[in-house]
């Protein structure tokens, strides 16, 4: 029985698929390391989510927090780089939801409604922030979850 | 990232009420006195007034704290009736919190062992007083014989241990125990009677009256033995009494405004040694509702708020007094020429003058004492808004304030500005619309069409910037005695609750009512700085360093949050809890000095070190 996911077809509430090279992007991030962080959007007209915008691995935190609209929403992993306690150096990935507060509320809706069957089709995400104004998704935030 | 620390705290007077005593006390191993203001408890050092700790986790307005024999406890109560037990050190750590009475307490003692803590206060039914152990709340007696709220009780030092109680119902009530059962009661005197203390040695006690008298008993079995002559007596209710560390000679306080030293005689009758005076203008603040005699300190309390320090081996000398800010502190200003010292005022018409590094300063004396909105200081004078449709200015020469020219602009002034360079202009914002003053005469009263919440002019006075309920930010030029619109900003998504130019006019900030801040270039009007939303509520006030480098935001948070101009606000200084209940007031005195002040009736000065 052939389990069709993903491409074209759409079980979501609000009827959005996930396209292929979404996925195979993400998992570049996470297994080769290639990119630094991934900015998806739902691409109305495609009826999918679509990668936006990568960065290479040199690149810092602030640019990609440059790379994301000031009113409207996307989804975002990032790949968050750190030495904990113990001083080991450890990697784990952020799932952001950027949703600011003066975005209108067409794109709020369709990404809160379609974040959900996203998020499955990203296997390896270690933590997950809802961020709604640039303060609730600044570094300090990521630093205090991740551990 | 700099770090910020606090240098100097000014700190906030007992709060007090007329007609009513308050009980301050205090540890004689570390010469602290304790009171409290509103929701606050607070510590200050006798040596050192600028040396102060806060305690601020009470919910309701706490009445009296009191430290416990050994030094190491404090037990505050407040008007829910509820006593916390928390340690002096490390951090104010809650030992317990009890649920006391349900009324509010007016007062507290430890028993000598600090095993016991013995509450008095109102109570709806017949649960006035309640004595109980401090770690467990079980109750150690029952105290019936109460009608009325118990305003003083008091615990006796030494062994065989009595508890005595007065109040309202102008009875003095004697308990026996543990536990505690009601033995005797006196009705000697003819109006509430206030407090009641135990002689250190616990040989008698004392009480005093509104009825101006005050009577002796003997510590052990509750008899009258003696009283307070009336030769050279109060003229006025006695509202506290204090017994000095030998237990020869008593400290009383009250409405006639002196304060007298009593020698007791071995025939218990007490005379007067000394009157002490403090003065002042003779007015219904300087009557003493409070007294506290720690070592070799005799302190009284004013209705007014002020803290008058008389020394008992030289009872000649004159006294150490200082006050401060009973009430939210509204505004804090400064006059270019001396940014030392600090003006700040808070709704009751209260202006304080400060001395960075000394403190206390004085009040300004204002010939009519209103209610006063806000405050902003130009020059040579003063110019206050106030609650009843009126601006004043007073000019200021040294410390003295001149009479005051009040303006009536004809509605409710909601935000008010000076330009500074051109002081006779003042621009007032009231419900729709503004008022320009130029001297003491209203030029004109423009209507603007959409409701002003803020607004500022420059200093040249020829610009001026108002804020809309919609968050808009309206820019006018000033020409002759009208304005010409030149430009709307938008970005803001609240009401715009304070707008500031920089000293060097080059930029204005603009903070709302929903936590955001920002800075914009003032040719340009291209926001410079934005995302300034760290603070969880409604930002109060705002303020520029005289370089123009930093900008300082307060709320209703509780927060200040410095920013430097030219670098991302991830670089951000957070003082945390500045002041309990919301910062009011800011102002920069240098590059690296702010000053705040706020609801809590404090005013702190904070060193930020530059990186």
């Amino acid at each position: 029985m052939a389990f069709r996911m993903g491409v074209g077809g759409g079980n979501t509430s609000s009827g959005m698929g996930v396209a292929e090279q979404s996925v195979s992007t993400f998992q570049e991030l996470q297994r080769k390391k290639v990119y630094r962080y991934v900015i998806f959007k739902i691409d109305e007209k495609k009826k999918e989510v679509v990668v936006e915008k990568t960065g290479g691995p040199s690149e810092s935190y602030d640019d990609f927090t440059a790379s994301l609209p000031e009113n409207d929403c996307r989804y975002a992993v990032f790949d968050f780089d750190f030495v904990t306690a113990e001083n080991c150096q450890k990697s784990k990935i952020f799932f952001i939801a950027w949703s600011p507060s003066v975005a209108r509320i067409r794109p709020k809706m369709l990404y809160a409604t379609s974040k959900d069957r996203f998020r499955r089709e990203l296997q390896g995400i270690h933590y997950e922030i809802q961020a709604t104004d640039p303060t609730e998704m600044e570094l300090e935030v990521l630093q205090e979850r991740a551990n | 990232m700099s770090a910020v620390e606090l240098t100097e705290t000014y700190a906030c007077t007992p709060s007090t009420e007329r007609g009513r005593g308050i009980l301050i006390s205090g540890d004689s191993k570390s010469n602290t006195i304790t009171y409290t203001n509103a929701r606050s408890v607070i510590m200050m050092n006798l040596h050192n007034p600028l040396q102060v700790s806060v305690y601020g986790e009470h919910a309701y307005p706490a009445t009296v704290a009191r430290f416990s024999p050994n030094g190491e406890w404090v037990a505050s109560a407040d008007v829910s009736g509820t006593v916390r037990i928390w340690g002096t050190r490390n951090e104010f750590v809650l030992k317990k919190e009890f649920r006391v009475l349900s009324g509010r307490i007016d007062d507290l003692q430890w028993s000598p062992d600090g095993i016991r803590i013995v509450a008095s206060g109102e109570a709806k039914g017949n649960s006035f007083v309640r004595a109980f152990m401090w770690d467990s709340g079980t109750n150690v007696g029952e105290f019936d014989g109460h009608s009325r709220r118990v305003l003083s009780c008091a615990y006796k030092p030494t062994r065989p241990f009595r508890i005595v109680t007065c109040g309202e119902d102008f009875l003095v009530n004697f308990y026996e125990g543990p536990p505690f059962r009601f033995k005797q009661s006196h009705r000697d005197h003819s109006n509430f009677v206030n407090c009641v203390r135990y002689s250190p040695d616990g040989s008698k006690f004392v009480t005093v009256s509104s009825d101006k008298k005050g009577i002796i008993f003997d510590g052990k079995t509750g008899e009258k033995i003696g009283e307070l002559s009336s030769e050279g007596g109060h003229t006025g209710s006695i509202y506290a009494v204090s017994w000095s560390p030998d237990g020869k000679q008593v400290l009383t306080v009250s409405a006639d405004k002196s304060a007298k030293v009593w020698d007791i005689s071995e025939d218990n009758i007490g005379k007067v040694k000394k009157t002490l005076i403090c003065s002042a203008s003779g007015g219904v603040e300087d009557m003493l509702v409070g007294c506290l005699w720690l070592n070799d300190y005799l302190v009284t309390v004013s209705l007014g708020g002020t803290i008058s320090i008389f020394s008992a081996s030289d009872l000649d000398k004159a006294p150490r007094s200082f006050s401060g800010h009973m009430k939210n502190v509204s505004s804090l200003t400064i006059r270019r020429s001396n940014p030392r010292v600090l003006l700040s005022c808070s709704y009751d018409g209260l202006i304080v003058k400060w001395i960075q590094g000394i403190g206390y300063s004085g009040k300004l004396q204002r010939k009519e004492n209103s209610q006063i909105k806000s405050l902003a200081a130009a020059e040579e004078e003063i110019v206050t808004s106030g609650f009843d449709n009126k601006i004043r200015r007073v000019s200021l020469h040294g410390d003295q304030c001149g009479d005051a020219e009040a303006i009536d602009i004809g509605s409710q002034p909601k935000d008010f500005s000076v330009a500074l360079s051109s002081p006779e202009l003042v621009l007032v914002s009231i419900d729709s619309g503004v008022v320009m003053l130029r001297g003491t005469k209203v030029v004109s009263t423009i209507n603007l069409g959409f409701t002003v919440t803020a607004s500022v002019v420059s200093s040249d006075g020829s610009e001026a910037i108002i804020g809309g309920q919609n968050g808009k930010l309206h820019i006018y030029s000033i020409s002759g005695d009208t304005l010409v619109e030149e430009a709307v900003l938008e970005k803001h998504r609240g009401a715009i609750s304070v707008i500031r130019y920089s000293p060097d006019f080059s930029m204005f900030a603009s903070g709302d009512v929903n936590r955001e801040a920002v800075v914009w270039d003032r040719a340009s009007r291209d926001v410079k700085l934005k995302n300034m939303l760290y603070h969880t509520a409604r930002i109060n006030c705002l303020a520029w360093s005289p370089d123009s480098s930093r900008i300082a935001t307060g709320s209703l948070d509780m927060c200040v949050i410095i920013y430097e101009i030219d670098q991302p606000v991830a670089n951000r200084n957070t003082i945390k809890g500045a002041h309990l209940g919301g910062v009011y007031g800011l102002v920069f005195t240098d590059e690296y000095s702010l000053v705040s002040s706020g609801e809590d009736a404090f005013i702190r000065v904070w060193k930020i070190t530059p990186p």
